[in-house]
């Protein structure tokens, strides 16, 4: 399995994660599973919108988009497309950066944990290692070829 | 590639189930019969409403819990208006203060001292309303901001300032919390109504089907009025 095909998978965890979370967020599921933590406290808080949308509906969004990223450079003519692994790098870094200043919002400001968004922020975090370890393969591959 | 197809798939597959199962199941603690008999003397509550209506709706409420504040905001409102004033029911509230919320004793001691000058309701829903003020994540020093509200509401806020400095409803507060504690009640926010505990949030609809259920059976003995200086009487009307 390719470094891509592990991040659409992982991508496509983070989607269904990010989906709960946001169908909670509209009102169509009406109780968090949460058996770690306050996840009540964490998705009515202040810090659950942004830029006027669920901080939820953003995860989904962005797993989204890492997904059809992914699954793009599975492509043959995108498979050692310099801007596409750029691409996916940074996205990834600023999803795990954003999932990492949440986190810390949980902890030292909301004090109350919700396991799913720890759980989407470790997947943003994966995510942003596989992207960056396809991306420096790809850069060593194209520098032994060049 | 096969083996990545399998994995896609399987995720989907897991997923999908997983996501349609937690929409459509049934979250909700299940509703219990509740023993109302040898209420604590000193937990009265608060109460909204004629006290001769026929059904009464009690409330147990933190008032730093989130759900709670969704619920006065968005569904009591209503229950109030086509409920109370039409004197179907009336409400009576219990401060339920969880451990794990910072503010909400200092919150339920500025509703009491509210309801000393006879201002509870409006304190409540001004509470209720602003919890990211004043709640453990805004401050760590509410009073100021109840101060603020006080001054709002038209309450002589020395008197409030030294009511709250004193905690002078600290009994009072902690009555209505064995309360809630005696009768079980696990989550906030949770009502009984007639002689049904019904933990979590309610909307309108459940809330008058009950009531409707409630209006139908036989009276179930609760909390009553105890005899005191000052009678429970209904709020006046909000501003």
């Amino acid at each position: 399995m390719t470094k891509r095909m592990l991040a659409a998978l992982i991508a496509l965890v983070g989607l269904f994660v990010a989906l709960y979370l946001t169908l909670y967020k509209v009102g169509v599921i009406g109780e968090l599973a949460c058996s770690i933590g306050s996840c009540e406290a964490v998705q009515t808080s202040r810090w659950s919108t942004f830029l006027g949308l669920p901080v939820a509906a953003w995860g989904l969004a962005f797993y989204a988009s890492v997904l059809v990223i992914a699954l793009t450079g599975l492509m043959e003519r995108y498979e050692d497309s310099r801007p596409l692994a750029l691409g996916m790098l940074a996205l990834t870094a600023w999803g795990a950066l954003f999932s990492l200043w949440l986190t810390y919002i949980e902890l030292f400001v909301i004090r109350a944990i919700c396991q799913w968004c720890v759980i989407s922020a470790v997947l943003a975090v994966g995510l942003t290692v596989v992207s960056y370890l396809d991306w420096r393969e790809l850069r060593a591959w194209r520098a032994t070829d060049g | 590639m096969t083996g990545f197809l399998i994995g896609m798939a399987t995720v989907v597959l897991i997923g999908a189930v997983a996501i349609a199962t937690l929409v459509t199941k049934k979250s909700r603690p299940p509703i219990t019969d509740v023993d109302m008999q040898g209420s604590p003397s000193q937990a009265r509550g608060y109460v909204y409403g004629d006290t001769t209506a026929p059904v009464q709706i009690i409330e147990f409420a933190d008032f730093e819990c989130p759900a709670c504040g969704l619920f006065a905001t968005l569904t009591e409102p209503d229950v109030r208006s086509r409920l109370v004033q039409t004197k179907q029911a009336y409400v009576r509230f219990f401060d339920y203060p969880l451990p794990m919320h910072r503010n909400t004793w200092d919150a339920s001691h500025a509703a009491a001292c509210a309801d000393e000058q006879g201002k509870f309701w409006q304190m409540h829903d001004t509470l209720f309303a602003n919890q990211d003020r004043w709640n453990g994540e805004a401050t760590s020093r509410p009073k100021s901001v109840f101060m603020g509200y006080a001054r709002e509401l038209g309450l002589n806020d020395g008197q409030f300032e030294k009511c709250w400095d004193d905690r002078k409803y600290q009994k009072r507060i902690a009555s209505n919390r064995a309360e809630a504690e005696r009768l079980h009640v696990s989550q906030t926010p949770s009502f009984i109504i007639g002689s049904k505990l019904i933990p979590g949030a309610l909307g309108y609809d459940e809330i008058k089907k009950l009531v409707t259920a409630a209006a139908g059976s036989p009276p179930v003995a609760g909390p009553t009025t105890p005899a005191g200086p000052r009678p429970l009487m209904a709020p006046a009307p909000r501003q």
